[in-house]
Formats: structure tokens, C-alpha cells, sequence
């Protein structure tokens, strides 16, 4: 009996645990899971409740007024261009974009966080009750001008966002439309204006990933800076060629680039170089460093939903581990990840999480909730980071990139021009950033079957920088 | 107790519950104006003064473990009354039932003396009645495991599950571990037939820890606990509704719509009830399929929030270790292995379907004790509880023997 009871012991402590993991879990997944299962547009009780109240206003950083209520509609702001532009970020109360503040923020602006007294107080007065206010980090006025610098016609994507506190600027998806005249048209257009491109397009990252393997090389590879590459134009891998641009194999044509730094592989985006360079690094380090930079990681962001970066992980052949080095081969990134590596590398290798909400408003303008930035994790070191700074410095003043320099300005970028099958041209990106103490921004474009990154994408980056530095100058 | 008046926290507790419940049903009443709310106002605390006073003046009885159970079971009616009085007023019958049926089951352990041939005797009805729905049984969600008879249905395996525990318990207190192996393994295998996963589960898992308290073979567990892994691989190669109600665990929300609507929607009513919940009858839980019994857990986060949900998780491990004290108390292993067979089936039972509700294992069909809606499964609960009360009495019947004893010896002097 004296050895049953120890026995005894035991099986309680085992059962008691079952209780305790019952408690931590269910705390754990509502803490982490909660406010994407209550944003959820299967919610119809969140759904009835809103009824009871009239919805806040939701502003942007400079205070303007993006969406409000009247007492049965919703009402969005009065220019139009701002409309088109915030539409995506926003979302609307059709639903027909996922995941918008309008829906994504519903726990704010319906009031759900309204304590017992401000309820109790509304319910005695007899009067409808008014949700909170958000004050977004968006910039309305450069959504619209961004927009306007955008290839009419084209779908795409294009982010800002400050790499210091990753507060989001622009979170622009083209085509854009109008929240106001939704109509069949807009709904069967084969571009599919309703998808969030910024964050939830998955596109092949093309050169611009060309950063992820520079910086695993800078770790794995001692002599990476000082080492000598030799470019042949064509690397031959069984019966697979990898090729750079401008090389037509049917043709006989041949571009190489003969004997080359890392540094100067970087600045002319040599496919060739950062082909070998994955294959010498290998596949298992190369994984390890885009993971740790935020690859097949569950984004799981305070403000917004972001689709989750994938790099393939099984049975990789030479070929798909070399293309990968290049950015092509089953990579998929959203272009606020892009932003969201660019920024790392301007912040010195801390990168930030995006944020999108600054500010929570009570009815009678009391602040409810107030938010800090948080960082997503330091992803390299301060040495890694300012020589792919230097790098990416390099790209704008004599590589691919000399289209979004701007004269006694530090614009820093990488170019991109990602193959996508059944396509005609190339995905042009340009992810980049401003070196400036004033003007902390980070940009990322991706304008789809479009041409070369450096000819149609750095143009627009460069565009936006211009504005900010003004806006900074002011 | 000569020492004065020393306070009982059983009656503390007693009074708080029924005033809660007091007070619960008199919110339906004024919400809807329906008199039947006022009735069980009045009549559930009573049940439950009864459940908990009464019946220590019938034998001893723990009366903290009486009072939490009581408290799970009115729960249980409250919750079902506000979603459909139907249901919840056939509850509160079935709570009836079950409370005499719970003394039924104390007094045969109290006072039954030879266990032998009524073993003899479980262990044929108990596969009988496991065969019966495979023969003339109707299928439930996937599971084949309901009978009905003459207008009323039931689950035989919650019957058995008495069987089980009684018969496990004896065999092992003579050490016929490999006797034991065999029923049990014969009990899964039928329940493997009609799929209830779920109460195979618990049979397994209970069959173990018997086991292991018996014998203290951790080698042996490891072996056991091996096999029901290969039975899990096997089980999800040969069943579809395994295999899918695993896909539905890993990513509810690829088919929001149909395949994840349940457990999405319980997820969803858990946080829309946050801390404090929405309140009793302000909640919308019925959009949850089957919210009277798989789900009611998440019912009652829902209105009476996490916070209580977890009072809810407490008053359940609380019974557990009731279960336990009584075990150490035991002085003969059978009485010992009973009980902990008792408390270890109501934890398990707990952890299996409230896991499934909050998404942290695959949703199996085993009910909420005491508080899920259905006689059968309040009835066999409610026995269980009567089993360990029964055992406890015996222990206190032994005690007071040994007092009187003592009292003679000193007599003597």
C-alpha cells in the first residue's frame, strides 16, 4: 500500500497538470490568437453588436479623416484620390478586402472596449453608443501621390514605412478602387482589385533577395568581401544553365562579367556569382539566415495580417538551390517583408515589426490606448549591416540602381526583376531605404509584367523619397 | 467535532452556490418572464441543498466533493435552460435521476460484500452491452454508438464505463494485470468498431494509469503507451472521419465554412466572451452546432467569460484531488484503485473534450461530466462520484470502528 500511495502521488501530479496545461494554453492562444478570431468575418455576434453602436472615426497621422460614421452610413474621405489610395489599408465594410483596419480594428471601433461605466452611462441616457477613434501611422497625402506615381494599368504593390519604429506610411496594392463605386466590374476585373498585394501578395523576390544571400555569405564565408569571383556568363548545372540578363543561350549571346568583387556581383546583380555563392554556402545556411530574417516564420503582427514568406524546404536539387541565391526558385515573399529586410538593413540590423495603429481614442477624445513600436528581432550585426549598406550605396550610385539617386542624398537600394511563368516581362521591385537621420524611410515597390526593376521600379522609389525629404525639410 | 463549533466548508460553499443559482435563474425569469425559470430558481437550489445535505444523513458522505459536483450539475441545467428551456428542464430530470442513482451505487460499495461474482457478472453484460449498438445501434457523428429502446436512447459505452472501472480495479487488486490487459483490450477493440474514439481514449488512458498505480512497472506503461500510439497511427490510416477531424485540429480555418464551423465558431464565442464573458442570456453560443454537448464548455466561457471558465476547470480538478485523498485514505488496493480509477476518469473526460474546445487536441465526442447535456452521461457521472463517496464511506465506517475500538481499550483501563 505504502508503494501505491507514491504511485498515487504521481498520477495526481500528472492529472493536475492536465488542468494546468488546459488553463495556459487556452490563455496563451487567446492572448496570441484573439484579436484575429474576433476580426473574423465568421464573428456574427461581433457582427449583431455593431449594430448597437455607431462606428469611430479612423484617422491618419496627420490627423485626416479617413472614415466616419453618420448614424446608419459609412462615410470615407471626400477626395477621391485619397479614397482609391487608403482603400486597401482601410478595407470597407463590404468586406471585400480582408483584413482591414475597418475589420481587422472592429474590437476599437465598435466600442468593444468600452468599460461596464462608459456602457451603463450611454444605456442610461438613452443614446446610441460611439465606438473609439484610431489614429493609424498612414500617411493619407503620400498614399494618394505614391498612387499617382504608379504605371496606370499595372497591378502592384508599393510600402513605406519608417525603419527606425516600423510605422507603416503606405500599404498601397494596385489596381486601386474606388470603396464608393464598387460595381460588377470591379468585382470580375481579372486583376483582382480587391487582393491586398502589399501584404498579401506572394511574389518571387527576384534580385532584391540577392541581400538575404550577400548576408549569408558575409556569415559563412570568411574571405566573402575580399575574394575574387569569377563570372562566366553561364553556369552549367547537368542539363541546366544558369544565366544572367541579357544572356540569350538560342542566340549564342553571351554577357559576363568577367573577374568580380562580392561587392561589385551586388551592384550589377550578377546571377552568375550569387548562383555559385548559394551553392557554396549551401542550402542548410542559407535557409538559417532567410529564416532568421523572416522566412516560413507564422507572422502573427500586432496591427496587420501579413501572408507568410515561404523558402522551400525539401529535396532541393543544385539547380533550385542556385537559382534560389538569385531570388527565383519557389521563394515567396509579400512586399512588407521586402520593406520589412530593407529596413533591417538601415536600422543596423534590428528589424522593427510593422505597425500600423498609434493611437486609440475614446468618444469624448480621451486616449484609450496608446502603442509603442516593438521589434520583430535583431537579424544581423552592426558590421553586417553597414557593409550591405554600403553595398546597397553602391547599387544606387553605379549599378543597377542609379535611377533613384538623388543628388547629395544617401538613397541606398536593390534592384529586382523576378521571372514569373506565363508571364511576358519580369516583376520589376525595388526595395531601398534614405541614410538620413531626418528622413528614417524605407520603401519597397513591386509593379508586376512590367520590365527591369532598375528602369521601372527605382524611378517611382525615387519619386517618394523626394517627397519625403521635403515633407522632412518642412 | 466535540471541539466546539469548527466551521464546515462544505456549508459555506453550499450557500454561495445556491444562492448563485438562486439568482441565475431569477435573471432568466425577469429577462424572458417565463415561470418556469422562477420554478427551477426555486427548485434547482433545492436539489441541490438536498444532493448536498441529505444524503450524509444516509451514510457518510464527503460533502465538499458533494457540493462541487452539485454546483457542475445545476451548471449545466442553468446553461441548457437559457439556450432551449426544453432541453435544460429535461436536464434537471436526468440531474434527478442521476442524484439517486448516485446513492444507488454508494450504498452497493458500502455495503456489498462480495465482489466476486458481481465482477463475474460485469464482464459479460459489459461486452454485451458494447456489442449492442454495433447490432441495432444508429450512427452519430461518424460514431456508432447510441441504442434506442422503446422511445429512449442511450450509450452503452458511458455505462460501461462503471463496469470498467469496477472491474479493472478488482482484477488488479489480485494482480491479474494480464486478465486486465485482456478485458480492456477487447473493450477497445469493440470500440474501435463503432469509432468512439473518444471513449476508447479515456478506457485506455484510465486502464493505464490503473496500471501503473498497481504496479508501478513504468517499463510496462512505456510498452502500453507505445501500442496506443500504433492503435492512433492505425486508427488514422483506416478512418476518414480520424483523419479529418485531425485536419480540421491543425487548420480549422481552411474551410471556415463547413469542416471548421464548429471549432471555429467555439473559438470565436470563447474570445467574444473575454474576461468577464457577455453575460448570462446576452450571448449567442447556439450558432455552435451541437452547443448542448460537445460544446457547452465553450457556451459557458462565452457568457460567464475565461475567468469563470477557469473556476469552472478548477472545481473539476478540485474533484480530482477529492478523488485522490479518498484514494490515499483507502486501506484495501481495491478501494484505493476504485477511486483513483473514479477521479482519473473524470480528469481525463475533462481534459479530452475541453482540449478539443479550445483547440489544443483533436475534438473527440466524449461529453462534459455532469454538465453536457444527456441522462446517460449525467447518470454515469453522477455513479462515478457514487462509487468514490461510496469508498469513502467504507473508509469512515473503518474508521469509526477502529475509534470504538480504541474507545474499549480504554474502557478497559
Amino acid at each position: 500500500m505504502k508503494a501505491l500511495r507514491r504511485y498515487l502521488k504521481r498520477v495526481t501530479a500528472v492529472l493536475l497538470l492536465l488542468f494546468v496545461l488546459l488553463g495556459a494554453y487556452g490563455a496563451y492562444s487567446l492572448h496570441t490568437y484573439g484579436n484575429r478570431w474576433f476580426a473574423s468575418n465568421v464573428n456574427t455576434f461581433a457582427r449583431q453588436k455593431k449594430q448597437d453602436v455607431k462606428a469611430g472615426n479612423v484617422y491618419d497621422r496627420q490627423g485626416y479623416l479617413l472614415a466616419a460614421s453618420t448614424d446608419n452610413s459609412r462615410l470615407y474621405a471626400e477626395d477621391a484620390a485619397v479614397r482609391r489610395a487608403m482603400v486597401h489599408m482601410l478595407g470597407d465594410t463590404t468586406k471585400n478586402v480582408s483584413n482591414g483596419v475597418e475589420s481587422f480594428m472592429s474590437v476599437y471601433l465598435y466600442g468593444f472596449r468600452a468599460t461596464f461605466l462608459e456602457r451603463a452611462q450611454s444605456y442610461f441616457a438613452g443614446v446610441k453608443r460611439t465606438g473609439d477613434s484610431v489614429l493609424l501611422t498612414a500617411d493619407a497625402k503620400l498614399s494618394a501621390y505614391a498612387s499617382s506615381l504608379f504605371p496606370s494599368g499595372k497591378a502592384g504593390a508599393l510600402v513605406v514605412m519608417n525603419y527606425k519604429t516600423g510605422e507603416v506610411l503606405c500599404e498601397l496594392s494596385f489596381p486601386q478602387f474606388d470603396p464608393l463605386s464598387v460595381t460588377e466590374s470591379t468585382k470580375q476585373d481579372p486583376q483582382k482589385p480587391f487582393y491586398n498585394r502589399a501584404v498579401q501578395g506572394l511574389y518571387a523576390p527576384g534580385s532584391t533577395f540577392k541581400i538575404v544571400t550577400a548576408l549569408s555569405a558575409l556569415e559563412n564565408l570568411p574571405d566573402a568581401q575580399t575574394r575574387a569571383f569569377q563570372c562566366t556568363g553561364l553556369l552549367q548545372l547537368g542539363e541546366h544553365y544558369i544565366t544572367d540578363a541579357g544572356t540569350r543561350l538560342e542566340e549564342n549571346k553571351l554577357t559576363s562579367h568577367g573577374q568580380l568583387t562580392l561587392r561589385r556581383a551586388f551592384q550589377v546583380s550578377c546571377n552568375n556569382t550569387f548562383a555559385r555563392l548559394a551553392l557554396e554556402i549551401g542550402d542548410e545556411q542559407l535557409l538559417e539566415t532567410a529564416e532568421r530574417l523572416g522566412f516560413n516564420d507564422n507572422f502573427l503582427f500586432r496591427d496587420l495580417v501579413v501572408e507568410n514568406s515561404s523558402y522551400p524546404l525539401k529535396n532541393r536539387t543544385d539547380k533550385e538551390i542556385a537559382w534560389t541565391g538569385a531570388g527565383q526558385s519557389a521563394l515567396l515573399v509579400t512586399p512588407m517583408h521586402m520593406c520589412m529586410i530593407t529596413s533591417a538593413v538601415a536600422n543596423d540590423g534590428v528589424m522593427m515589426e510593422p505597425m500600423l495603429l498609434s493611437q486609440v481614442l475614446r468618444a469624448d477624445g480621451q486616449v484609450r490606448e496608446e502603442f509603442a513600436p516593438r521589434a520583430y528581432g535583431t537579424v544581423m550585426t552592426g558590421e553586417q549591416s553597414d557593409v550591405l549598406k554600403e553595398w546597397m550605396r553602391a547599387v544606387v550610385t553605379g549599378g543597377t540602381g542609379t535611377r533613384a539617386d538623388i543628388a547629395g542624398v544617401q538613397v541606398c537600394g536593390k534592384t529586382g526583376s523576378a521571372e514569373k511563368d506565363g508571364q511576358e516581362e519580369t516583376d520589376a521591385w525595388f526595395v531601398g531605404f534614405l541614410d538620413e537621420e531626418e528622413a528614417p524611410y524605407a520603401i519597397s515597390v513591386v509593379v508586376e509584367n512590367a520590365g527591369g526593376g532598375g528602369s521601372v521600379a527605382a524611378p517611382i522609389a525615387k519619386k517618394v523619397f523626394e517627397y519625403l525629404l521635403g515633407e522632412a525639410a518642412r | 467535532m466535540a471541539k466546539g463549533k469548527r466551521r464546515d466548508p462544505a456549508r459555506g460553499m453550499l450557500s454561495v452556490v445556491m444562492l448563485f443559482y438562486f439568482l441565475a435563474f431569477m435573471m432568466l425569469f425577469f429577462k424572458d418572464g417565463d415561470w418556469r425559470a422562477a420554478g427551477l430558481a426555486l427548485c434547482v437550489p433545492a436539489l441541490i441543498f438536498v444532493g448536498v445535505m441529505g444524503i450524509p444523513r444516509l451514510f457518510p458522505a464527503d460533502k465538499l466533493l458533494l457540493s462541487l459536483t452539485n454546483f457542475l450539475c445545476a451548471l449545466g441545467v442553468l446553461v441548457l435552460y437559457r439556450l432551449s428551456p426544453e432541453r435544460g428542464f429535461s436536464q434537471a430530470g436526468n440531474y434527478f435521476v442521476g442524484v439517486i442513482c448516485m446513492i444507488l451505487c454508494t450504498l452497493l460499495v458500502r455495503y456489498w460484500k462480495n465482489w466476486k461474482p458481481l465482477i463475474a457478472l460485469m464482464i459479460p453484460a459489459a461486452f454485451v452491452l458494447l456489442v449492442l449498438p454495433l447490432v441495432i445501434g444508429t450512427e452519430k457523428n461518424g460514431a456508432k454508438n447510441w441504442i434506442s429502446l422503446g422511445g429512449m436512447s442511450m450509450q452503452p459505452s458511458e455505462v460501461v464505463k462503471l463496469a470498467m472501472l469496477c472491474v479493472t480495479a478488482f482484477l488488479l487488486s489480485r494482480r491479474k494485470t494480464v486478465l486486465t490487459i485482456l478485458f480492456v483490450g477487447m473493450c477497445l477493440l469493440i470500440l474501435m468498431l463503432q469509432k468512439d474514439l473518444g471513449t476508447a481514449l479515456l478506457y485506455y488512458f484510465v486502464t493505464l494509469i490503473l496500471i501503473y498505480v498497481s504496479t508501478g512497472n513504468l517499463p510496462l506503461i512505456g510498452v502500453g503507451l507505445l501500442g496506443g500510439a500504433g492503435a492512433a497511427v492505425l486508427g488514422y490510416n483506416m478512418f476518414a472521419h480520424v483523419r479529418r477531424r485531425v485536419a480540421i485540429w491543425l487548420d480549422p480555418w481552411a474551410d471556415v465554412d463547413n469542416a471548421g464551423y464548429q471549432i471555429v465558431q467555439a473559438l470565436i464565442a470563447m474570445v467574444n466572451g473575454g474576461a468577464w464573458g457577455v453575460g448570462l442570456g446576452l450571448g449567442n453560443a447556439s450558432v455552435i452546432p451541437e452547443y448542448y454537448n460537445d460544446f457547452i464548455f465553450s457556451v459557458i466561457l462565452h457568457e460567464f467569460g475565461v475567468l469563470f471558465g477557469l473556476v469552472v476547470l478548477g472545481v473539476y480538478a478540485a474533484i480530482t484531488v477529492r478523488g485522490v485523498m479518498i484514494a490515499m485514505r483507502s486501506r484495501t488496493a481495491f478501494d484505493a484503485l476504485l477511486s483513483i480509477g473514479c477521479a482519473a476518469m473524470i480528469a481525463l473526460q475533462t481534459f479530452v473534450i475541453v482540449g478539443g474546445n479550445i483547440k489544443l487536441i483533436p475534438l473527440t465526442g466524449v461529453t462534459l461530466p455532469f454538465i453536457s447535456y444527456g441522462g446517460t452521461s449525467m447518470v454515469t457521472s453522477l455513479c462515478v462520484i457514487g462509487l468514490l463517496q461510496g469508498v469513502h464511506s467504507r473508509i469512515q465506517a473503518g474508521v469509526s470502528e477502529d475509534k470504538m475500538l480504541a474507545g474499549l481499550e480504554g474502557g478497559v483501563k
